[in-house]
């Protein structure tokens, strides 16, 4: 879908944001999103609230609200699509090859649980 | 009502707050393979499932199925519930296939699993997004009086396609014989993602996850009209974070 959007929007993304390049990938406040969804599924409570503050003064309160959204739906999605087995369809499977390949994608999903810091999904106290 | 932001930092728009408060007041009630008090009880385990002795041991171990043990639990749920819950909550990205017929095997019916996923990515969401925008979680609701109703949808088979039967599109054309079939496919109205029928052994998680996802996320149409945006943050900011959250989950559906 982000492939999706950059062509609709003829603008080009660079994707190994979500690999954790640093840097905006073209994308307003992209470092800062792409901190976001790491803080949230992170363990460091003043990363994280530092992490909002920074969101709320540079984008506003709403946009907090919408990116907390994205980050929740997503944490949960990740776990019916993973705990259902459910395949890539082929067409999604084909167009999004290249950037599989490109951003290891393929490679990175062989060797699950190398991503350090990320414990998922753990409720505060 | 059950829930409420008004002590959140920040405004919440009024359809999260109404699609969380749908949301849980179906977690109390009985759905169509437990009841009330077993939805819960699931519920209550997806919490503590982070404060697992045996998860940490296995999210640390290069494979997860050399540990043995048993997990720290609350008690309510037997063994394979709760070694669902738990894998599913701290280890997502490294479930198999194997593991999806060893839970089969010690006795899970398929439709008992699903509806368990359907309950855990429930409060998975609603937490998360309480975590992300800086307020305690929701308690519990009381459990609501009532039986499953137990139909199996026959339009689900297993076509080979995913660990868990599941409806096709096309089965739901012509007369169906449950209500949930019929709510299904009003609410599908043509072939969606596998994502959307990932739960659709139990029609009722799978739209009303959706239901969910929707005001969270996006509903269908609004995805992919980039020509327009629907939230305070643009559809690339969006698939971004999406993108982000599915790396660190080891997510690549």
């Amino acid at each position: 879908m982000l492939r999706a959007s950059s062509q609709a929007k003829g603008e080009s993304f660079d994707l190994g944001l979500i690999l954790g390049k640093p840097g905006d990938g073209n994308i307003p406040h992209g470092g800062l999103l792409v901190g976001f969804a790491d803080a949230v599924l992170g363990t460091d409570d003043r990363c994280l609230a530092d992490t909002q503050a920074s969101i709320r003064a540079a984008m506003g309160d709403a946009a907090l609200v919408d990116a907390a959204a994205i980050v929740a739906t997503f944490n949960a999605i990740d776990r019916v699509a993973d705990a259902t087995g459910i395949p890539i369809e082929p067409a999604k499977a084909q167009s999004t090859a290249d950037i599989r390949a490109a951003l290891g994608i393929n490679t990175f999903a062989e060797s699950r649980g190398e991503v350090a810091g990320s414990r998922g999904y753990a409720p505060a106290a | 009502m059950l829930i409420s932001y008004s002590n959140a930092p920040v405004p919440v728009r009024d359809d999260i707050v109404a699609a969380h408060e749908r949301a849980w007041n179906r977690i109390a009630r009985a759905g169509a393979w437990f009841d009330g008090k077993t939805r819960l009880a699931i519920a209550a385990e997806t919490r503590h499932a982070a404060n697992c002795a045996l998860c940490a041991r296995r999210k640390e171990s290069v494979s997860p199925y050399g540990i043995a043990g048993q997990h720290d639990t609350l008690g309510a749920l037997p063994e394979r519930l709760v070694e669902q819950i738990h894998r599913i909550v701290t280890d997502p990205g490294r479930l198999t296939r194997g593991w999806f017929d060893s839970l089969m095997a010690s006795g899970t019916p398929d439709t008992e699993y699903v509806e368990t996923v359907g309950v855990v990515a429930t409060v998975v969401a609603i937490d998360t997004f309480c975590r992300a925008i800086g307020v305690p979680l929701h308690p519990l609701p009381a459990p609501q009086n009532g039986a499953p109703h137990q139909r199996r949808p026959r339009t689900a088979r297993q076509r080979g396609e995913a660990w868990v039967a599941m409806i096709h599109p096309k089965d739901l054309e012509g007369e169906l014989d449950s209500a949930e079939e019929q709510s299904l496919a009003s609410y599908w109205g043509g072939v969606p993602a596998n994502i959307r029928r990932a739960l659709s052994l139990v029609p009722e998680e799978a739209y009303e996850w959706f239901r969910l996802v929707e005001v969270q996320y996006l509903p269908g149409k609004a995805m992919r009209d980039f020509a327009n945006e629907y939230r305070a943050i643009t559809h690339a900011q969006i698939e971004l974070v999406a993108g982000r959250v599915s790396v660190l989950n080891q997510c690549f559906y």
